[in-house]
């Protein structure tokens, strides 16, 4: 009795690891992927507004007991708040003098791109669902014109591309991914080229394929390449310098690069819609 | 199992992923943030044997599956591995040993992880073991201590009605649905 139900237990557990590595597999193999990814698809259509229904619920709770355990902060917060809205009112029309030079500069020196380039802005509705991916979900999928392939850029730079493209939302895999590698030319001319190299959530990204005492100077930034076959338009900004050194016999460069983008402040975002053009 | 326990866990389930995925993910410490994922299996077997371990953990993971963007399949294999694993080797433990729920919490949840990371890396996910284990570790496990009790509590409710511990697996299988 008790061998044939450990026999049976045995059994069990076999066909649920075979079951499961079946999945892995379809959603692994490019020519089956599609079947998975429709089953994910509709999946988050329906868990999307659950989702959002529940945090609709919990949020006003989250800051009731956020107000209650520190009332002290939230009225010395709420004093320098009036402070700060008389200083505000003081200096509205120098305010909107700032502005307009605020969006020039914005437009000079981050995304000019996107002037010619449709976009759909998003916002970002959830972050790092994982602990193991740099991943960020949008409120814009499909219906929306958002497909899997779309650059993804805002606050300063190259966000990441979509990954995942459902009916309502989407994933994008952040430039700070370890999946994550953008061809990307600067220096003098743009004349260099490099691959900036995502190595996982808190991690520093790296330039790789950077010949030896190729002149790099910290704060340098780094745009899309835009070459063929490249999976971005050109010009994007995508990193800056923050260290570098060439190590003696080393074949390549070691630069250590920031992102662009400010990735703890991103809110909103423009999709890109944009495709490699055909070889 | 019995259609009401089959909803009942379904509904566990749910409950799990919805506050994993609305209260746990914004919990982040050093870029970890608790996971309650493994929470699931590990109670079921303590609570009933291996076998509900397993299938507990194949179907809580494969829900899980379906909002994270790692590889499909992946959440429900370690989480049927971990179920049972959970479950064998807790057969000779009393189940009112104080201890018993924590330290499985403990140990499951990190080894999940691991074993999660290095499973993605194998099949062709390199960045799943570049994050800071120690972190993920330490949060993981800690918050797995913490949160054991009450997700054990709602599993024992879910698993309510079920023959007594190990007991899951019936002479009439047939009668089962899962």
């Amino acid at each position: 009795m008790a061998r044939s139900r450990r026999s049976r237990r045995t059994l069990t557990v076999i066909v649920l690891v075979v079951l499961s590595l079946s999945l892995i597999s379809l959603d692994l193999n490019g020519r089956t992927h599609s079947v998975t990814s429709g089953v994910k698809s509709v999946a988050n259509d329906v868990y999307a507004p659950l989702r959002q229904g529940v945090l609709d619920v919990i949020s006003p709770i989250g800051s009731f007991f956020a107000g209650a355990f520190n009332y002290g902060s939230v009225q010395a917060q709420n004093e320098q708040l009036q402070k700060t809205i008389g200083q505000l009112r003081a200096s509205q029309a120098e305010r909107g003098f700032e502005q307009k030079q605020l969006q020039a500069l914005t437009k000079l020196e981050n995304l000019p791109f996107l002037q010619s380039l449709p976009t759909v802005t998003a916002q970002t509705i959830d972050e790092f669902s994982s602990n193991f991916t740099a991943t960020i979900t949008l409120d814009k999928g499909r219906a929306d014109g958002v497909d899997v392939g779309y650059p993804v850029v805002g606050a300063g730079g190259l966000v990441g591309t979509v990954i995942q493209s459902f009916h309502h939302t989407c994933v994008v895999q952040l430039v700070t991914d370890g999946q994550s590698k953008v061809g990307v030319t600067f220096g003098a001319g743009n004349k260099n080229t490099a691959i900036v190299d995502g190595q996982g959530p808190g991690s520093s990204m790296t330039a790789d394929l950077v010949p030896p005492r190729t002149p790099v100077h910290k704060g340098e930034p780094m745009f899309t390449s835009g070459l063929q076959a490249a999976a971005y338009p050109p010009g994007i900004p995508v990193a800056s310098v923050r260290s570098f050194h060439t190590a003696s016999g080393a074949s390549q460069e070691s630069i250590e690069v920031d992102p662009k983008a400010d990735l703890s402040s991103i809110a909103y975002v423009d999709v890109v819609q944009w495709v490699p053009p055909p070889p | 199992m019995t259609g009401r326990s089959l909803i009942r866990v379904a509904l566990v389930i749910f409950v799990v992923l919805m506050v994993q995925q609305t209260v746990m993910v914004a919990l982040r410490i050093d870029g970890a943030h608790p996971d309650l994922l493994w929470l699931l299996p590990i109670t079921a077997a303590l609570l009933d044997g291996p076998e509900t371990g397993a299938i507990i953990g194949f179907w809580a993971g494969l829900s899980f599956d379906l909002v994270l963007p790692t590889p499909f399949g992946l959440s429900a294999l370690v989480g049927c591995l971990l179920g049972y694993v959970t479950g064998v080797l807790t057969t000779a433990v009393d189940p009112r040993a104080a201890w018993l729920k924590p330290v499985a919490a403990l140990t499951g949840s990190v080894g999940a992880d691991m074993l999660f990371a290095v499973l993605g890396a194998v099949l062709g996910q390199e960045q799943m073991v570049q994050i800071n284990f120690l972190a993920l570790a330490l949060v993981v496990g800690i918050s797995s201590v913490v949160l054991v009790l009450p997700v054990n509590r709602m599993m024992r409710w879910a698993l309510a009605g079920e023959s007594n511990r190990r007991s899951l697996v019936s002479a009439q299988a047939d009668s089962r649905l899962w």
